[in-house]
Formats: C-alpha cells, sequence, structure tokens
C-alpha cells in the first residue's frame, strides 16, 4: 500500500528547500506562550484554552496541515513533474496514500513536538500525551482534506485558507450547529477526553468527532484516488 | 576583402522614436493602475477573479444584513467604526488571495529586471505595489461601508441626523483606511520574502492568527498594567486600541494611559514594514 521511493521523493521534495524551515518556529511558539504563561504565574486552566486551543489548534496546525498537506503532491502537479509519477505502473491508491502518510507524519511531528512540550508545561503528562493525539487525529483529517483539495482545484491552498478562516473562523464562531463539521474541533475533542481535567474544552462529543474525523479523512482520500485516476494536466494558471 | 559592396546596410526605413518619453511617473502610475486592477482579477480570466470577488461578496453579505436589521428594526448592530473590526478576518483572507499576487509572481518568474530596466526604480516598485493593496484592501472595506451608509441616511429624519451619518461615514473611512495601511504593510513584506503564491499566503494569515493568542492569554493571565498593554501584540488589537485612544467610548477596551503608545506603536510597525519592503527591493536580484 506504501510505496518507499514515493515516500523518500516526497520527503526530499518538502525538506529539500529552505522555505520549510520557515515553519519551524510555530510550534516553537506555542512552547514559547506555555512557558511565558508559567512564568506569568498563570495556572493551566487559564491558559489552556488560550495557548493549545487559541494558537495551537486553531493557528498552528491548520495553517502547518495546510502548507504540507496541499504541496506533497500540489507542488508536483504545479511543475509538472507529476507526470513523471503517474507514468509509472503503480496504483494511483499507492500514490495517494504514500504521500498522506507522509504530510501526516510531517505534521503531526512538526505541529505536534510543539504541543506535547507545551502540555508538559503544564506539569501534567497526561495533558500533553492528550494533546498530541489531538493534533494527530487533526493532522490526519486535514492533510487527507488539503490532499484532496489539491486534486481538486488549481489553488488548493486558497480554498483551505477560506475553509480555515472563514467557516472554522468565524461561522463555528455564529452559529454552533456546524461545530459537527469542523476538524478543528474534532482535534480539541480527543484531546479533551483523553485529558479529563477540563483544560481544554470543546462543544463537540469526542465519539462523534472521531466517527467524523475518520469519514473525513477516508472520504477525502477515496476522492483524491479517484480524481488523481482521471487527472489531465493542464497549462499554468492565468 | 575590400568589396565594399558586401559590407553595405540599406537603409529599410526605420526610425528611431523621437515624440516625448513619458518617464518615471507614467511608469509609476501604470504599475499602480495594473497591480490594483490585478488584485481585483479585472482584465484577467475568469480563475482570477473568483478569490477576491469571494472575499467582497462575504463582505457584502455582511454589510447587507447589517443595513436590513437596521432599516427594519431601527437598532445598530455594527456601527462605521465596528465594521473593519468585525470583518478583519476578511480582510487578512484578502490579503493572503491578493499580496502573492502582487509580488510573488514577479519574483518567481524573474520578471523584475524587465521592471528595473526602466525609468521605474527599485523603491518605485515598491511603493506602488504597496499603494495598490492598500488602495484594493480599502475599496474591499469602504465599498460595503458605502451599502450601510446609504441604507442608514435613508433611514433617519432630519437634516441634522443625514449631517451626523456623514460624519461617522467620515471617520468610518478613515478607521478603514488605517486598517487598509497596517494589514497591507504587513502582508505585502511577507509575500515579497516568498515566491511561491501557495506558501505567501498561508504565512501571511499565520501572521494574524498567531498573534491573537498572545493577546487573550495576556489578558486572562497578566495584572493591570499587562492587559492594557496587552493589544499591541496583535494587529488587530493594535487597530482597536488605536481606536479606543481616538474615539474614547464606554466599555471598549481599557488602555489606561497608554492610548498614544498604541498609536505610536502602529505609525512604527508600519513604518518598519514599508522600510523593510523597500530594503528588500533593494537588495533582490533582478
Amino acid at each position: 500500500m506504501i510505496n518507499l521511493t514515493i515516500v523518500r521523493l516526497t520527503l526530499r521534495g518538502l525538506f529539500g528547500r529552505r522555505r520549510f524551515l520557515l515553519l519551524l518556529p510555530l510550534p516553537a511558539l506555542v512552547v514559547g506562550m506555555a512557558l511565558l504563561a508559567d512564568l506569568l504565574g498563570a495556572t493551566p486552566d487559564e491558559w489552556g484554552q488560550p495557548v493549545l486551543v487559541g494558537l495551537g489548534f486553531a493557528a498552528v496546525l491548520p495553517v502547518l496541515a495546510l502548507i504540507v498537506g496541499a504541496s506533497v503532491l500540489g507542488s508536483e502537479i504545479d511543475d509538472g513533474t507529476a507526470v513523471h509519477i503517474l507514468a509509472k505502473p503503480l496504483p494511483r491508491r499507492e500514490i495517494v496514500l504514500s504521500k498522506l502518510l507522509v504530510a501526516v507524519v510531517v505534521t503531526t511531528l512538526a505541529a505536534g513536538t510543539g504541543m506535547l512540550l507545551a502540555g508538559l508545561v503544564s506539569g501534567s503528562g497526561r495533558l500533553g500525551i492528550a494533546v498530541l493525539a489531538g493534533t494527530a487525529v487533526g493532522a490526519l483529517a486535514y492533510c487527507a482534506l488539503f490532499l484532496a483539495l489539491s486534486l481538486l482545484t488549481r489553488r488548493p491552498v486558497l480554498v483551505g485558507l477560506v475553509y480555515v478562516l472563514v467557516w472554522e473562523g468565524l461561522l463555528t464562531n455564529l452559529v454552533s450547529g456546524t461545530r459537527v463539521l469542523s476538524i478543528q474541533h474534532y482535534a480539541v475533542s480527543v484531546a479533551e477526553r483523553i485529558d479529563g481535567s477540563g483544560v481544554v474544552t470543546s462543544t463537540v462529543s469526542a465519539p462523534v468527532a472521531l466517527a467524523m474525523a475518520v469519514a473525513v479523512t477516508v472520504g477525502a482520500t477515496l476522492l483524491a484516488v479517484d480524481r488523481l485516476r482521471s487527472f489531465s494536466l493542464t497549462g499554468d494558471t492565468s | 576583402m575590400t568589396d565594399r559592396a558586401a559590407g553595405v546596410i540599406h537603409d529599410i526605413g526605420y526610425q528611431r522614436y523621437q515624440g516625448p518619453r513619458l518617464g518615471r511617473g507614467y511608469a509609476v502610475g501604470s504599475l499602480l493602475t495594473h497591480s490594483l486592477r490585478t488584485a481585483y482579477g479585472l482584465g484577467r480570466s475568469a480563475k482570477a477573479k473568483v478569490f477576491p470577488w469571494l472575499v467582497v461578496g462575504i463582505v457584502g453579505v455582511v454589510a447587507v444584513v447589517v443595513t436590513a436589521i437596521r432599516s427594519v428594526t431601527g437598532e445598530v448592530v455594527l456601527s462605521y467604526l465596528d465594521f473593519p473590526d468585525a470583518v478583519f478576518p476578511l480582510a487578512v483572507l484578502f490579503c493572503a488571495v491578493v499580496a502573492p499576487e502582487l509580488v510573488s509572481r514577479d519574483l518567481r518568474s524573474g520578471v523584475l529586471s524587465l521592471y528595473f530596466s526602466r525609468p521605474l526604480r527599485r523603491t518605485d516598485y515598491g511603493l506602488a505595489k504597496l499603494a495598490a493593496l492598500i488602495g484594493a484592501v480599502w475599496l474591499l472595506l469602504t465599498g460595503p461601508m458605502l451599502v450601510m451608509f446609504l441604507g442608514g441616511v435613508f433611514s433617519v429624519d432630519g437634516w441634522r441626523a443625514v449631517w451626523d451619518e456623514v460624519g461617522d461615514f467620515g471617520s468610518g473611512l478613515a478607521y478603514a483606511a488605517l486598517h487598509a495601511v497596517l494589514v497591507s504593510a504587513v502582508s505585502l513584506l511577507i509575500a515579497s520574502l516568498v515566491s511561491r503564491r501557495a506558501v505567501a499566503a498561508p504565512i501571511v494569515v499565520a501572521a494574524f492568527l498567531v498573534t491573537l493568542p498572545i493577546v487573550g492569554l495576556l489578558e486572562t493571565a497578566g495584572g493591570e498594567t499587562a492587559r492594557q498593554l496587552s493589544g499591541l501584540f496583535s494587529p488587530e488589537t493594535l487597530l482597536v486600541g488605536v481606536r479606543v485612544w481616538l474615539a474614547p467610548e464606554p466599555d471598549s477596551m481599557d488602555l489606561g494611559g497608554f492610548g498614544p503608545l498604541y498609536g505610536a506603536v502602529t505609525v512604527a510597525l508600519v513604518a518598519a514594514c514599508a522600510g523593510l519592503l523597500l530594503v528588500r527591493y533593494r537588495r533582490v536580484r533582478a
């Protein structure tokens, strides 16, 4: 199911350029804010929501997942080298799954390290594990979604930004019912359930969140495989 | 070897251009109008129009809803000063769409040498792009505000009320200009450093998103002084701070005596971003 050559090529595509090092300050910022909050004498109950949810789950995780998820396949489509992979006798399923695996692992490691350390700053190992698990669930669903978007549209990053800013940022705060359709809330909900101390809180119940996250991941991946099967390379955007 | 007939250059009627040269000012003006049109995808394919006009549509819907509520119930949900604050994330989204479109494409396709071989100077290029983005964001904010204004003018009674409405609208336009200048300066600087549009856009959004929780943290965790200074750490609350300083309202953000500091930090941030943008274009390989 997983092709190691594709995995290697994708990793090289991601880390071969210096610009991905620009993303490392983001997770470091989460840890820094947690340390600063601790230094100021705030309790984890006070800083958990702004730092872990407001900064970590609502900003750092979606931005990292967007850049990584949309570029594992999207950058190859952009510069036209995707042809070389598509011309090889590989099942399209293998290409998509290998790329998704790389995207999820990279996003989870990058965002999760910061979240885990920030959780540990609170002095509760359980909180650290909980936010790490939430990050992993979020990374899986986000990356699958953004990977599928990179096959559906020529501007996957902008569509992803509209989703993150308008749908998750504005609408879910105004209309609470739409939270069931927000990946950010799945991630927070999983973290809340594992932690159990109420430092992070969500309005979506954990079983629903987990089921929806799996549904989004599977659905988006199937869609991506299907799109890649009948993929046609078009010219550059205007 | 001395056969002169082989070396004759025939005069086939080429003429040198003898007319007036339009010069640097004209080049800057052209770049400005062209960039402003690019921001909204005018004169380009339908694909280039989708994202800017999607944002315009959402901001417009907000303005129409606010106007409708006011004309039906008479209650002002969002004042002209509240409006730019309320749609701030959408202005950021607009910048994330437009700023990479304005500068990242030129960097990536290597056409800067063509620009700089004209009378246009390097600083002119940066400033023209910045002015175009500021204009585009200002139009994004004030266009829908005009809808609110027309709805408001026709729903109030008496000349005095109309005059008050005009005054409020004027301060709204000025506040929208402040928003446009700050958001554009920050996002254009970021976009000018990244040559790939797909990477520049999320980084622009991240710059605005990650700073907001810092404010939230200082508000909940810090003391009174920390709370009054907390707004300085995010562009969004910085702008609100300037507004509260210049036009104090009851139950708005508590600034203590730090109002002028908010104004100074805003000016310094804009100047720093614009300065770094010019430095970037002085250094960039063309």
